[in-house]
């Protein structure tokens, strides 16, 4: 849900345009996720592409641009996590078949791509969404910080050094989704990791009315 | 009927039959309703407005066809891009604010005020971006367009705090949705909310539209005029 509004980036490798404009109009049917379509016709530019932006899902011919190899667009890839799809025209061997995560067969039925696509997709959704809890240090630094103590202060107060406040930090952030102090603030009043009467309130209350 | 590309000779009245989102379209080009069943060609030109650029901004929004950027006209779209900003800081952000207002009983026992002080952040970052984008980019391209000579200096570029600001919205979307205070009114809170997701629609198109027909027009006008 919270990921509602991202957008998948797919590219399709595809020379034939019959396949190619196919795939990127089926794939325009898909309303679950925002899917931005990308054709790719060379192999030049695929990689440029996949190089400078992260893309979720590439649907490729395995025969594009001479032969490719998918863990050679893995590697040079800019999202680790990105998802390949062999398009199948002919039976592709399974060993082929192997190295991809999964493929598209030219006679699947809309349906079944879509499945495809969707659960290659919300694979990288969960695990983007995934909710970690924060540990007790953690805690502690949360209500720290809510009370507006700076990174200096808590070290201080915790004994430890500045560097390893800034990284529980982020990972408080990266747990809890939440980058603002305020927003911050509220997740630590509600848990009752704080109690309201320890914030300063008139501070916070500055300029609302 | 969504997804299809528009004509000049399309009735206007079935552009936004088929997607209510289009008035907002029409109304930051300044064409009034009232168009009776003129085309979207004559409405605009009795309007006043640029059709081709007009066009390619419903299609462009519309569709993931590329836009062709040799039609648009630059004033007409800086104008409709102007206006876009005004609508969010000067109209939907503050009608947001005051529905959240609304949905939310103000107590100093919970985290309420903090819920109308965190949208206040959010607003104050979404004018600040939009204010710079006007005082450096907005600028730049009015240079270019009273043609006062092609300038070198590199453009501005904002896609990054593009998503920037697309994040923040979130945040503070869920932060709403998880921690609300439970005597929230929960019709006029799902009004608020509403406002908030198509909020964070219509903000990503408005920055889709700025990172992919603004700049590429403005290096299109470069290239005409070197």
């Amino acid at each position: 849900m919270a990921n509602q509004m991202k957008t998948f980036k797919i590219i399709v490798a595809e020379t034939a345009p019959i396949i190619l404009f196919g795939l990127m109009s089926s794939l325009k049917k898909f309303k679950e996720g925002n899917i931005s379509g990308i054709e790719v016709d060379s192999k030049e530019l695929l990689f440029e592409t996949i190089s400078s932006e992260e893309i979720d899902l590439l649907i490729v011919n395995p025969t594009f641009g001479g032969l490719l190899h998918p863990d050679e667009v893995r590697k040079s890839s800019l999202n680790p996590d990105i998802k390949i799809f062999a398009i199948e025209i002919s039976k592709l061997n399974k060993a082929t078949l192997s190295l991809y995560d999964d493929h598209i067969h030219v006679t699947d039925l809309l349906n079944e791509i879509r499945e495809k696509v969707n659960s290659a997709l919300n694979l990288r959704e969960t695990e983007i969404e995934e909710k970690e809890s924060l540990s007790q240090r953690e805690k502690e630094i949360v209500s720290l910080v809510v009370k507006g103590l700076t990174n200096q202060e808590i070290a201080d107060k915790l004994f430890l050094s500045v560097h390893t406040v800034m990284t529980h930090r982020r990972n408080i952030a990266r747990k809890l989704q939440i980058h603002s102090a305020t927003g911050l603030t509220i997740y630590a009043i509600v848990n009752k990791i704080v109690d309201l009467s320890e914030i300063k309130l008139n501070e916070l209350r500055n300029n609302l009315d | 009927m969504k997804n299809r590309t528009y004509t000049s000779s399309d009735k206007m009245l079935a552009l936004i039959s088929n997607d209510y989102r289009h008035l907002h379209v029409l109304s930051r080009f300044g064409i009034p309703l009232g168009f009776h069943d003129q085309t979207i060609e004559e409405v605009c030109r009795n309007a006043g407005v640029d059709c081709d650029t007009f066009l390619t901004m419903v299609n462009f929004i519309n569709t993931d066809e590329k836009p062709e950027i040799s039609k648009l006209s630059l004033s007409a779209l800086l104008h409709y891009l102007k206006q876009s900003h005004s609508y969010f800081l000067d109209f939907y952000l503050p009608s947001i604010r005051r529905k959240l207002l609304e949905a939310i009983t103000m107590k100093d026992t919970d985290v309420s005020f903090l819920i109308i002080k965190l949208f206040d952040e959010y607003v104050d970052g979404v004018r600040e971006h939009m204010e710079e984008e006007e005082q450096h980019l907005f600028s730049y391209v009015e240079a270019l367009i009273d043609n006062q000579g092609v300038r070198t200096d590199n453009l501005p570029v904002y896609s990054k705090h593009h998503e920037e600001v697309g994040s923040k919205l979130r945040e503070l979307k869920n932060i709403i949705i998880r921690y609300c205070p439970a005597d929230s009114s929960a019709n006029l809170l799902n009004a608020a909310l509403y406002d908030i997701f198509r909020c964070e629609e219509e903000l990503g198109s408005h920055c889709r539209i700025e990172d992919h027909l603004l700049l590429p027009a403005i290096q299109w006008q470069k290239m005409k005029m070197a």
